[in-house]
């Protein structure tokens, strides 16, 4: 566990914006947060200031602009607290509990030559810096994004513009590939594995729903590349108090893993994505 | 004018009334990251039993109205681990540090307090009777007045220092099982624990809870914590320290006008890292507006 301060900001809402993909993006103002979070770490929102919606929500962060001072959230509307958020004013202020979870470090960056990035649903929101940030250190980048249908894909067209190869798959076919991600997963192994020098130096990351990190978990295990998954989970502090949030770890002498603090980002080995 | 807080719990004199509640502080070291500890009087550290305990399969917390369902299942390293490594980098603050303590059996609760006697940083311990989330012993000792009364005694008889016994609001008369605690030597009463409570999974058509029940708490069960708090305050002569979804100094005030000597903050630690900052200081200002010098003046002003 890190032991970093965790800021809790009066956060200045910028924007908010309905985006490609039936989902909503703000930028806030929250300086101290954007100076020193990273990639795949998240923040803690009281989405108004009352007591129900009683818990902040978790979000990943979409992006950080450290000169700026803003940092970026994306959501998909899913109950009351994210219908909420839809309704903020340009110029209001939220509290914004941050950074929080362990995040990718630079360290990350020297280590992969190439990274495989892949992405379900929602999950497209964080891998989306995380790409961002690898192509602005000149890492070769591909990223496999799998949602239900062509209204719920996300824009991805900054990242090819960065330079990422993008491959989309839909389970109704009314974009990119019919199927689901790890159908174009399968593909980039093959593809791969004719040659396995292309193997070495490739780090994959992986972020959606469970089952879709379980199957990416399995097609990975014998390939040598390593996958780590970032996780979500039912969340109530956020900062490692409550221990609410937890996945179980592979090793039983272990117990469980806090999502909040622990993670959200595990090496997919040590933790246990079979539904419970 | 800064305010004098203090308060006297049997023994465990604190510098204001705002004590951190069992579980939703851990051990301090995640705490104090994103709060100050010396914003509190006191602190009271997660549940901890005699080994490591991992607890229950998640989902372990579901959101209500108003309210959290937990179900954390009393997770912790074990007292071993707790004295060696958790409460020496507690102590540091210099803030009172209680510690939480939950047995499966009396002799548990007997070996607990032997350990924590060797344990000078700890300024008192606080029986739990009262954990709703685990299968064998918790909730059982605070349901029964001669079972809370043993379960008392046995800590009573290895521990010195203050006792705080907390107690379950899950019961038909919490007054008499106070009673039981104070007769078996509690020095301070805490209440109230979480109400046991339930969520459905309407698609998944199962409860949401992996333990399928949990203890209910925040601001939605405040009233009947007030309610316990005026019985048991006036029906016992120890002090008792009330909590139950408080998140504001109103709230606070609200439990010390029904009886209540200090007050705990949990589920508002989850929400709010700064809560028991901005509840000191409206205790404080309340008092200065009021011109009242001691909390002890308007402890149970409400009863007349």
């Amino acid at each position: 566990m890190s032991s970093l301060q965790i800021f809790d900001v009066e956060a200045r809402v910028l924007s908010v914006t309905k985006c490609q993909g039936n989902a909503y993006s703000a930028i806030l103002e929250a300086k101290e947060i954007a100076s020193c979070a990273k990639p795949m770490q998240f923040v803690n929102i009281m989405v108004r200031e009352s007591r129900d919606p009683l818990l902040r929500r978790p979000f990943s962060l979409s992006d950080i602009e450290p000169s700026k001072g803003t940092i970026a959230v994306t959501w998909a509307v899913v109950g009351k607290g994210t219908e909420l958020m839809t309704k903020w004013q340009s110029n209001q202020h939220i509290k914004v509990l941050g950074p929080l979870g362990n995040g990718i470090d630079s360290e990350f960056f020297h280590r992969a030559e190439k990274l495989i990035l892949i992405a379900g649903g929602t999950g497209f929101a964080p891998l989306f810096l995380l790409a961002k940030t690898a192509r602005q250190m000149n890492i070769d980048t591909t990223v496999l994004y799998g949602a239900k249908s062509l209204d719920l894909v996300m824009d991805s067209r900054p990242l090819q513009e960065m330079g990422c190869l993008v491959r989309i798959a839909t389970e109704d076919g009314s974009l990119g590939t019919k199927g689901l991600v790890t159908d174009l997963l399968e593909n980039e192994i093959d593809i791969a594995s004719d040659k396995p020098e292309d193997t070495a130096g490739v780090v994959s990351v992986a972020c959606g729903p469970l089952p879709m990190l379980a199957a990416v978990k399995s097609e990975l295990s014998d390939t040598g590349i390593p996958l780590y998954v970032s996780l979500e989970q039912r969340m109530a502090c956020g900062y490692g108090l409550c221990q609410g949030c937890v996945v179980k770890s592979t090793r039983p002498e272990e117990g469980y893993y806090r999502v909040c603090t622990d993670g959200p980002v595990f090496l997919a080995s040590d933790v246990d994505l079979e539904r419970e | 004018m800064k305010m004098d807080l203090s308060v006297d719990l049997g023994g465990l004199v604190i510098k204001n009334p705002v004590i951190a509640a069992s579980g939703a502080f851990g051990y301090g070291r995640e705490y104090a990251r994103a709060g100050n500890i010396d914003w509190f009087g006191g602190v009271t550290v997660k549940g901890t039993t005699l080994r490591r305990r991992h607890g229950n399969p998640p989902i372990r917390v579901c959101e209500t109205p108003s309210g959290l369902l937990n179900s954390i299942g009393l997770e912790n390293p074990g007292a071993r681990d707790v004295i060696d490594d958790h409460i020496p980098w507690l102590s540091q603050f210099g803030i009172p540090i209680i510690v939480n303590i939950s047995g499966d059996s009396y002799s548990e609760f007997s070996e607990l307090a032997r350990m924590f006697s060797d344990c000078p940083e700890v300024s008192a311990l606080e029986v739990n009777v009262s954990c709703p989330n685990v299968d064998s012993g918790g909730m059982a000792f605070g349901t029964n007045p001669g079972a809370c009364y043993r379960a008392t005694k046995a800590v009573r008889r290895h521990w010195s220092r203050p006792l705080i016994v907390k107690l379950t609001p899950n019961v038909t008369d919490i007054s008499e099982i106070a009673k039981a605690a104070v007769e078996a030597g509690a020095d301070t009463l805490s209440l109230i624990n979480t109400l046991v409570g339930m969520a459905i999974d309407i698609h998944g058509k199962k409860p949401v809870l992996g333990n399928t029940k949990g203890g209910l708490s925040g601001p939605c069960i405040k009233p009947i914590a007030i309610r316990c708090v005026w019985e048991v305050s006036q029906a016992v002569s120890v002090p008792v320290i009330g909590m139950g979804g408080i998140f504001s100094a109103e709230d606070a005030l609200e439990f010390i006008m029904a009886g209540a000597s200090a007050v705990a903050v949990g589920t508002a630690l989850l929400v709010d890292p700064y809560a028991p900052k901005k509840i000191v200081e409206g205790i404080s200002s309340y008092c200065q507006s009021h011109e009242i010098d001691s909390l002890s003046r308007i402890s149970g002003i409400a009863w007349k």
